[in-house]
């Protein structure tokens, strides 16, 4: 039947270029070709994430006066409001770390060396808008963790120097948080971010296949020492594998959502008092330990304004990352940048752990 | 995990003629153990993707359709039919989390309010021979206005509106936070 | 008593053949020739209160000027003249004359109608029953009269926020004196010298904060215990009737328990009268901070009842807690607690009418209402219980999917090597 399909479509639209492509697409295997996986996973993610997310929108109400009530509807009364709305906040976790693991893979693997170097930027401007949905999300149930973390979030963004309170008034709709920034979070949630994500997303996507699969310097040198490297057929080997790890990850994403549930917590009350040890979602914990542990005044410029500047300086570094390591591209070893991902790796489980610990 | 494939192999040119090795998923080997393993194998993962793909369409079927009560009280509630409610009444409904009373004065006019007496947060009721709401604990009295008027309670009733919604002799009684 | 209304009656008959001037005016009264001469003044004494009238004051608005109280002639401009004793001035009234004065136009019915209809005209007799009235019939000066509280030149009324006997200032008007040892000296009562410690206590009772933090101008201060004009400390039989004008419920409880028969001075035996804090279940019982312990002790039947009473509260608090605790940990897991939350609310209420109940130190009255409430948070408990029953029973049904999950990818897994041992033709 599926052939049928297929060739009422091919007389129509000819589908002769995609099935020559598919059918000669294969991908490299190696000693490290397993990390290959790790966006496919992602990806699978991001789609839990957008399907989840649009059923939750079904129900969802973006006011102050019923975000809570409306959350506490889904989770309480909608048949399997609980199991979707779990999903979700346990899927945005898991596909913040298998960006991490994605972006630290490519990274010591070198996949962002010439002539991958867009597909590298457009990867970690995905990583940079997977946060931002994470830190937009998280507000929408209007509880009192959330409402406390964003306060927090959004007044570190005024630190920055010239444009901070600019930011900080953008963010939050106002000079506090209130209804306004659950509304502006909400548009930003739903519609902005996926939009900038589906564009970025795209070319990402289209990139990778335009150029396939990336090897790693090692496997690299041995083909050019002549050495044919064994492939695997994208269809169906690759496919299956990919769509195996899916389950997998839906195998996780199932047990998480029942054994572990998402607590709702209390009603966001912004004249309460701030909560003992409040603090961030873990993926912004690492970067607000330090902030935290940062001393008011660093040579007479204010500290936090310092370690807001340093991060976005890191930030930078590893979104022009392909361009500062031009030796990569030619075959270069570059143990600096190595070094660096470790340090960086190192750094980011050691401050997350400290930062639960100090709560 | 990861596939590992005799050095050398590379996927059939476009345009060989490989329908002989076809299986369902792609090209195959043709010994007849081979085939009958694979067309098990087949089978086990048809059944496993139908058996997967209805136990996440059943969820998603639930979760579409709407609840019994279409949406969170805490802005409004449908306390019953107009039928139910006696001239001279007064009977409690849940409204979010808490009580109220929804009253029915003797010539049939519809009044309600938070059942949250204003003292020390007892459920009020509505009592018949004095027509006043009145809280148990403590003795405090309401008139059908809602208005304090003995014993301990320092504020008025929270007032709600009541709206009646639907057909003329089938209405419901719906009460909003004012 | 008697001899007493009879001077004051006197005393007013006086005072109006005295005032021939008749006291009927609507409009706020113009700048008299005392006010001018007056408030030029430089001595205090002379000027403060021609300065304090023209400023506000509820008589000068409705028409009434100095010479209403104080006789005079307000036309002339020299002081000879203006107090010459044929226009009637009577300078400063002091004691008797005071009640005299005010009450020629209070205590006449016809004439209030006129300017104030709803207020009440008996505020003289009333002040003759009172201690004060009592002490300033005998002689005594150093009682309140009408203007120690009321003021004389910038009189507000009762409902100006600024007036000293708005509700919020009454305490401290009332300890003006009350509060200052040299002034009560040698005042006493049933034998004892009168206490000047009443507004600090007060200050810390239960009724002033529900008046100044919750804003209840309902909650009683001074006068409402003791009366406005009659004020006299309520008798030790009449305590429990004074509470119970608020506190009906406890005072109908109390008055058919024994203990009503026992104390002397009804609720204020455990409540005390002026620093009347927040009560709480530490106060029944025989622990350390109960009150029973101070008749009752170890043994006697009002001990066991103490303790049974006590007890029961504490089992139902426990209860309700616990309840509590099983609903939020259900609900999280996703179900609905809503109905058993207004089910929970109810046995608080039971909580709150056993505290109710335990006035009329009956143990059986007391443990009616908390079985009820037992029985509410059990009806709670086995709600929460299905609930999580219900939690398992979706366990089960996500493990079921899990395992079809699993054996996809076993499934996958086992074609994937199918097909490459198929197209390699060799065993893996």
């Amino acid at each position: 039947m599926t052939q049928q399909l297929l060739s009422w479509l091919d007389e129509r639209l000819d589908l002769s270029a995609l099935q020559h492509f598919v059918s000669e697409k294969s991908v490299p295997v190696h000693r490290h070709s397993v990390w290959y996986y790790m966006g496919g996973i992602t990806l699978f993610l991001v789609g839990v994430q957008v399907f989840t997310g649009i059923l939750l929108l079904l129900y969802y109400r973006p006011s102050a006066g019923e975000a809570y009530e409306s959350v506490k509807f889904i989770v309480s009364q909608v048949e399997f409001g609980w199991l979707i709305r779990n999903v979700h906040s346990w899927s945005a976790n898991l596909l913040i770390f298998m960006a991490f693991v994605h972006l630290f893979s490519t990274l010591f693997l070198r996949s962002y060396r010439k002539p991958r170097e867009l597909t590298w930027v457009t990867g970690v401007l995905l990583l940079f808008v997977m946060m931002g949905f994470g830190f937009s999300g998280y507000l929408l149930p209007w509880n009192e963790l959330a409402f406390f973390a964003t306060k927090v979030g959004t007044g570190i963004a005024g630190a920055v120097p010239g444009i901070g309170h600019f930011l900080l008034r953008f963010l939050r709709g106002g000079d506090d948080v209130t209804g306004a920034t659950l509304t502006r979070f909400y548009g930003i949630h739903v519609a902005v971010l996926p939009a900038t994500m589906t564009a970025i997303l795209g070319l990402h996507l289209l990139f990778i296949q335009r150029q396939g699969m990336s090897v790693p310097p090692s496997v690299e040198r041995r083909e050019k020492a002549g050495e044919k490297i064994p492939q695997i057929p994208f269809v169906p080997h690759y496919v299956l594998h990919d769509v195996m790890w899916w389950y997998v990850a839906l195998a996780v994403l199932a047990a998480l959502a029942l054994f572990l549930p998402w607590e709702l917590g209390k009603k966001a009350d912004a004249f309460a008092a701030v909560p003992p040890g409040i603090r961030p979602e873990w993926y912004f914990l690492a970067m607000f330990q330090v902030l935290k542990l940062l001393p008011a005044h660093i040579v007479g410029l204010e500290g936090e304004m310092l370690g807001v500047l340093g991060f976005s300086l890191a930030a930078l570094v590893l979104l022009v990352l392909p361009f500062l390591d031009r030796g990569a591209g030619e075959g270069r070893s570059s143990p600096l940048v190595t070094v660096a991902g470790v340090a960086a790796l190192v750094y980011m489980v050691v401050f997350t752990i400290y930062g639960y610990l100090a709560a | 995990m990861v596939p590992t494939i005799r050095a050398g192999w590379r996927p059939a040119a476009v345009g060989t003629d490989m329908s002989a090795h076809d299986g369902p998923l792609g090209p195959g080997g043709t010994r007849p153990e081979e085939i009958k393993r694979r067309t098990f194998l087949d089978l086990l993962l048809g059944v496993g993707f139908v058996s997967t793909a209805l136990s996440f369409a059943y969820p998603l079927w639930r979760y579409l359709i709407p609840p019994a009560v279409a949406e969170a009280t805490t802005n409004s509630v449908v306390a019953g039919k107009a039928t139910e409610f006696k001239n001279g009444s007064g009977t409690i409904v849940k409204f979010g989390s808490r009580p109220a009373i929804v009253v029915r004065t003797s010539e049939g006019e519809f009044r309600a309010f938070s059942a949250v007496c204003t003292h020390l947060d007892c459920t009020v009721q509505y009592k018949g021979d004095t027509s006043q709401l009145w809280c148990a604990c403590h003795n405090g009295l309401y008139d059908l206005a809602g208005n304090n008027v003995s014993g301990p309670p320092p504020r008025p009733l929270q007032a709600f509106t009541v709206n009646l919604r639907g057909e003329p002799g089938q209405e419901d009684v719906v009460v909003t936070r004012a | 008593m008697r001899p007493v209304i009879v001077r004051t009656v006197l005393f007013q008959a006086l005072a109006l053949a005295v005032f021939a001037v008749s006291a009927e005016a609507q409009q706020p009264a113009a700048a008299t020739g005392c006010q001018t001469c007056h408030a030029s003044q430089q001595s205090a004494t002379l000027a403060t209160p021609a300065r304090d009238f023209a400023v506000t004051d509820v008589h000068r608005e409705r028409g009434f000027s100095c010479v209403d109280c104080h006789g005079g002639d307000p036309a002339a401009s020299d002081k000879a003249a203006a107090k010459a004793p044929s226009t009637g001035f009577r300078g400063k009234p002091t004691g008797a004359l005071i009640i005299a004065v005010c009450s020629r136009c209070h205590s006449d019915a016809a004439l209030m109608r006129k300017y104030a209809p709803k207020q009440r005209v008996d505020q003289a007799a009333e002040y003759a029953t009172s201690v004060h009235g009592q002490q300033l019939a005998k002689g005594d000066t150093k009682v309140a009269t009408c203007v120690s509280c009321h003021g004389a030149h910038g009189v507000r009324p009762v409902g100006d926020a600024q007036s000293p006997v708005y509700p919020l200032n009454v305490a401290a008007t009332c300890t003006k004196c009350h509060a200052d040892p040299e002034r009560m000296k040698g005042y006493q009562r049933a034998g004892a010298p009168l206490p000047t410690d009443q507004r600090e206590k007060y200050e810390k009772s239960v009724h002033h904060k529900a008046m100044v933090d919750r804003n209840d101008l309902s909650a009683p201060t001074c006068n409402d215990c003791h009366g406005n004009h009659g004020a006299a400390p309520p008798g030790v039989d009449a305590i429990a009737n004074v509470c119970g004008t608020c506190h009906t419920v406890f005072a109908t409880k109390f008055a058919l328990s024994t203990h009503s028969l026992i104390f002397d001075r009804g609720c204020v035996e455990c409540h005390n009268n002026h620093d009347i804090a927040q009560p709480s279940d530490a106060m029944l019982g025989t622990g350390k901070e109960a009150l029973c312990g101070t008749c009752h002790s170890e043994g006697d039947n009002g001990f066991k009842a103490a303790a049974a009473m006590r007890s029961g509260i504490d089992t139902l608090k426990a209860s309700i807690r616990l309840s509590q605790e099983q609903i939020d940990g259900v609900e999280n897991a996703g179900m609905d607690m809503a109905d058993q939350a207004l089910t929970l609310r109810e046995a608080g209420n039971h909580l709150t009418r056993a505290r109710t109940e335990m006035h009329a130190f009956d143990p059986k009255l007391v443990d009616a209402v908390v079985s009820e409430g037992m029985g509410l948070t059990a009806k709670v408990d086995a709600a929460a219980a299905a609930a999580r029953n219900e939690v398992s029973y979706r366990r089960t049904g996500l493990a079921i999917s899990l395992a079809f999950i699993v054996l996809v990818v076993v499934a996958l897994q086992l074609k994937i090597r199918s097909l490459e041992r198929s197209t390699s033709g060799s065993r893996l």
